[in-house]
């Protein structure tokens, strides 16, 4: 057969009734690769010819072997010959021979070459323009382990991995609800990833449904490596510094996000699952929170947003009052000081740059390099960033201290990719502080704050419930109150079923 | 073409940035500036100006081993006016001046005696001046001597004398004054100023050190007088300042001779005009709490009789206290430090305004009551003296 014939049209073609050509067929399309596996044979006293596809390493072989050989080739011998007719084997496979559950009969090629490249195993039958799918998905995956990125002392440990279906298995086995539904879709022309939507039905608003799903349906790639692609192609304002959709691998977080009445985006090959309608806030709470007292996560949140402001302005404050508002600076400071920066050939503003330069080097070192080198690049950053730059007379200790400082208040904030945001705003803060002083970097808060307060996530404004603001859900933004007096959920987000509980204490 | 000017606004506006900038180690840090002017009607301005890296004192910090030395230095420049003087210090230091961190003006004898309304004018225009700056008369020595005091628990004398100030509030016994203040007081018309003084010791003609007491009397921007220890306290008695201080009394309840301490825990006064016909007169009444902190008399506080006889003392003591005030600003130097004439305003505005063109002549003869009622709190540790036996 003509193969390029083929490959443009194999995907609304019918299966033939001759088996012969269906072999050729699926030979054509897939003989080049070498994990494919054909499997002919004959089944029962008359020999009726079948045969089997599948992909080496993405099924499960034992299964293919005692739930679908074993009976077609070894029990069928045993049957009387009548019953098993030339007529009816293929119903007899179907209805008794291959012992899975999970079947089911498509009548395309698009359809069998699919199922064959997602681990599943296509079973015909000579003289039946009709193939039994098998489910037999089983590869070889991370096993479920503790979170790396979103580390707790109390709480869940196990965190989310790279197949869809185990995701959603640890969702399910958290929300037992019929009404917590999984929806899927696949998107990427080569790709064809498993996306699936995850929402509770009667809590989640149902325009943002409609809108994740509308969203992600228009996507038109190549492909999906990871939920990161997602994001960006769905997200509100694509021009914005500051991200628009939380992601967390914590199958605990994601499922009090859903309780909350957000929409989960899963997607497969990335530990990753996305969560909208995102506000500012959320990337500022931890799973912990919800677990610790509430005194304590109500002064770690407090903590966390200093942290960020720290992180955002602490270098430009510096840079600005040690060049323009000297006399801000309490008078021993102000002298000590000047008295470390006595011999540095650098202006303040440079002077923080570089640091703050070497400092994310540092940091992009860090997470990149070989662990076996960790040690020796750590020791070098030290000398690089601390004394002994300071003693080389590079640099005065202040500034040292300072991007210390910045450094460690961004590592505090819990969601990176939103500490990262941060970070980049800085480099901008500290450009306008070291030229405008503290003139410009009210300037520059200000445009950023009326940046934040115009963007907007599926509906809900990024700064809610600050700005717009609504006093009755501020009780978990800074302060987070104790989960016996929670009765409500976010209105903006849950819309209509905003009442989580009665007010039931034990 | 609109995003091109946007972008040009931008750009502009940071270039524009950086003309004010200048870093701090590039600057010369004034801890004490004194104005004076000498025989010539020259006016003189002497600076403290810090040198950073001799003050720093972790080792290695900074240049490492910095020169152990002095770490500030002192230059005084001339001119024939205050502004001319400081723009004349250009010409000798290698740094700008900078004033933000100077919290302390010193002011001469001389130029306070030939009134400093001048200084103030060059002190309140230039935007790096601070209008909290604390205002201070030297006497008894010039300002060098004050520049260069050797006997310093700090390390450089501006920080010695900003500790005497700071330290006022636990003692009372001078009087503070900043800039915002003596405006203030030399805007209205019914009050003159009163300066903290600072005296400087000498020993051999030396300068040994300085003393934050008493006050300078000012009659509008002119210095008249000074006040003692003694007048001053009187005067803060009366303006309701006191807030913490001493109290000795040299002779105990039965008459004996002997010396009683206690210190002041509590304390506030008024001021009450009277108006009689054409008659004016004032009532100061003072009330105070009082702890006694040592007696060299063995005096059982536990005798009621015992403690009101201290009162009285008490009393007696705080009242001379003020009619010392009273007699140097009332009747030597016929300023009006308290503000009478304020109060009575606020009361009797209408019989103010008849005598306020005659205040000058009226305010020393005017006649003041003083009462002082003091109340014995607490005996310390001890209510029964020591026995030996």
């Amino acid at each position: 057969m003509d193969r390029t014939y083929l490959v443009e049209n194999y995907k609304e073609m019918g299966l033939y009734d001759d088996i012969d050509k269906n072999i050729d067929v699926l030979k054509t399309l897939l003989d080049k690769s070498s994990d494919v596996i054909f499997r002919e044979f004959r089944i029962g006293e008359k020999k009726v010819k079948g045969f089997l596809v599948c992909v080496d390493g993405l099924v499960d072989k034992a299964l293919i072997n005692n739930n679908i050989m074993e009976p077609i080739t070894l029990e069928s011998r045993k049957l009387d010959n009548n019953y098993l007719s030339k007529k009816n084997v293929y119903e007899s496979l179907l209805n008794y021979f291959i012992t899975t559950a999970d079947i089911k009969e498509v009548e395309k090629f698009g359809d069998v070459v699919e199922s064959i490249l997602s681990g599943d195993t296509p079973v015909f039958v000579d003289g039946v323009d009709k193939s039994i799918v098998i489910s037999t998905r089983g590869w070889e995956q991370r096993s479920v382990s503790e979170s790396t990125t979103e580390a707790v002392v109390r709480g869940p440990k196990e965190a989310f991995v790279e197949t869809l279906r185990v995701n959603t298995s640890m969702l399910r086995r958290r929300i037992k609800n019929p009404n917590f539904v999984i929806e899927s879709l696949k998107i990427g022309k080569y790709t064809k990833t498993d996306v699936a939507v995850a929402y509770i039905k009667d809590v989640a608003k149902d325009e943002v449904v409609e809108e994740v799903k509308k969203r992600l349906s228009k996507i038109d790639m190549d492909g999906i490596i990871d939920s990161g692609y997602l994001e960006e192609m769905i997200e509100d304002n694509p021009f914005s510094p500051f991200p628009q959709i939380e992601h967390s691998e914590r199958p605990d977080k994601i499922a009090a996000e859903l309780l909350e009445g957000r929409v989960a985006i899963i997607s497969d090959g990335s530990p990753e699952v996305l969560v909208v309608p995102t506000i500012f806030v959320q990337f500022f709470q931890s799973a912990e929170d919800y677990y610790e007292r509430y005194y304590i996560s109500t002064l770690f949140r407090v903590l966390r947003l200093a942290a960020m402001l720290m992180s955002l302005t602490l270098p430009s404050i510096y840079v600005a009052a040690v060049t323009y508002h000297q006399e801000m600076i309490p008078s021993p400071l102000a002298i000590s000081i000047a008295a470390q920066r006595e011999g540095v050939p650098f202006t303040t503003l440079m002077e923080a740059f570089l640091m703050e330069f070497f400092f994310e080097i540092l940091r992009e070192a860090g997470i990149r390099l070989p662990m076996q080198v960790g040690q020796a690049v750590s020791i070098v950053g030290a000398l690089v960033i601390g004394q002994a730059a300071v003693q080389a007379g590079l640099v005065s200790a202040a500034t040292v201290i300072v991007v210390a400082l910045t450094g460690i208040a961004s590592f505090s904030i819990p969601a990176f990719n939103i500490a990262i945001t941060f970070r980049l705003l800085r480099f901008a803060m500290l450009l306008v502080g070291g030229t405008l002083g503290f003139f410009g970097i009210i300037m520059a808060l200000m445009m950023i704050l009326a940046h934040l307060a115009s963007l907007e996530s599926f509906g809900v404004p990024y700064l809610s419930p600050i700005a717009p603001s609504n006093t009755r859900e501020l009780n978990d933004v800074f302060i987070r109150i104790p989960w016996w007096a929670k009765i409500f959920r976010p209105h903006k987000v849950a819309g209509r079923n905003v009442k989580r509980q009665n007010y039931t204490r034990g | 073409m609109k995003r091109v000017l946007i972008l040009f606004v931008i750009l502009s506006l940071l270039l524009t940035g950086c003309w004010d900038k200048r870093e701090i180690n590039e600057l010369a840090f004034v801890q004490g500036i004194g104005m004076d002017i000498d025989k010539d009607k020259m006016c003189n301005i002497t600076v403290q100006v810090l040198k950073p890296a001799n003050l720093a004192t972790s080792s290695g910090g900074g240049g490492g081993g910095a020169a152990a030395g002095k770490p500030y230095e002192v230059y005084s420049s001339r001119g024939v006016d205050f502004a001319k003087a400081f723009s004349n210090f250009n010409t000798e230091l290698s740094r700008t001046l900078f004033l933000q961190h100077n919290e302390i003006i010193f002011i001469g004898e001389n130029l306070a005696r030939s009134g400093i309304y001048s200084m103030l004018d060059f002190v309140t225009r230039n935007p790096e001046f601070r209008r909290t700056s604390y205002l201070v008369v030297v006497s008894g020595g010039t300002l060098d001597d004050l520049m260069k005091l050797s006997k310093s628990v700090e390390k450089y004398p501006y920080r010695e004398i900003l500790g005497m100030i700071q330290n006022q509030k636990n003692t009372s016994s001078a009087y503070v004054c900043d800039i915002n203040h003596f405006v203030e007081t030399l805007e209205t018309e019914k009050v003159q100023p009163i300066v903290g003084r600072l005296e400087i010791v000498k020993k051999d003609g030396e300068p040994q050190h300085a003393r934050f007491v008493g006050a300078a009397a000012f009659k509008y921007d002119k210095m008249v007088g000074l006040l003692s220890e003694q007048e001053t306290k009187g005067i803060m008695w009366m303006d309701n300042l006191i807030k913490n201080t001493s109290l000795v009394i040299d002779k105990g309840p039965k008459g004996d001779k002997t010396h009683i301490s206690f210190t002041i825990i509590k304390a506030n006064s008024s001021i009450t005009p009277k108006v009689n016909g054409e008659d004016v007169s004032f009532d100061v009444k003072i009330n105070f709490d009082s702890n006694m902190i040592e007696q060299n008399s063995r005096y059982a506080l536990t005798d009621l009789k015992m403690i009101k006889g201290l009162e009285d003392l008490q009393q007696e003591k705080v009242k001379g206290e003020v009619l010392d005030a009273l007699n140097a600003v009332q009747k030597k130097y016929k300023v009006d430090s308290v503000g009478f004439g304020q109060k009575l305003q606020e009361k009797y505005p209408k019989v103010w305004e008849k005598l306020k063109d005659r205040w000058d002549e009226t305010y020393p003869n005017v006649k003041v009551n003083v009462s002082v009622k003091a109340t014995l709190k607490r005996s310390g540790l001890t209510s029964k003296p020591i026995e030996p036996r």
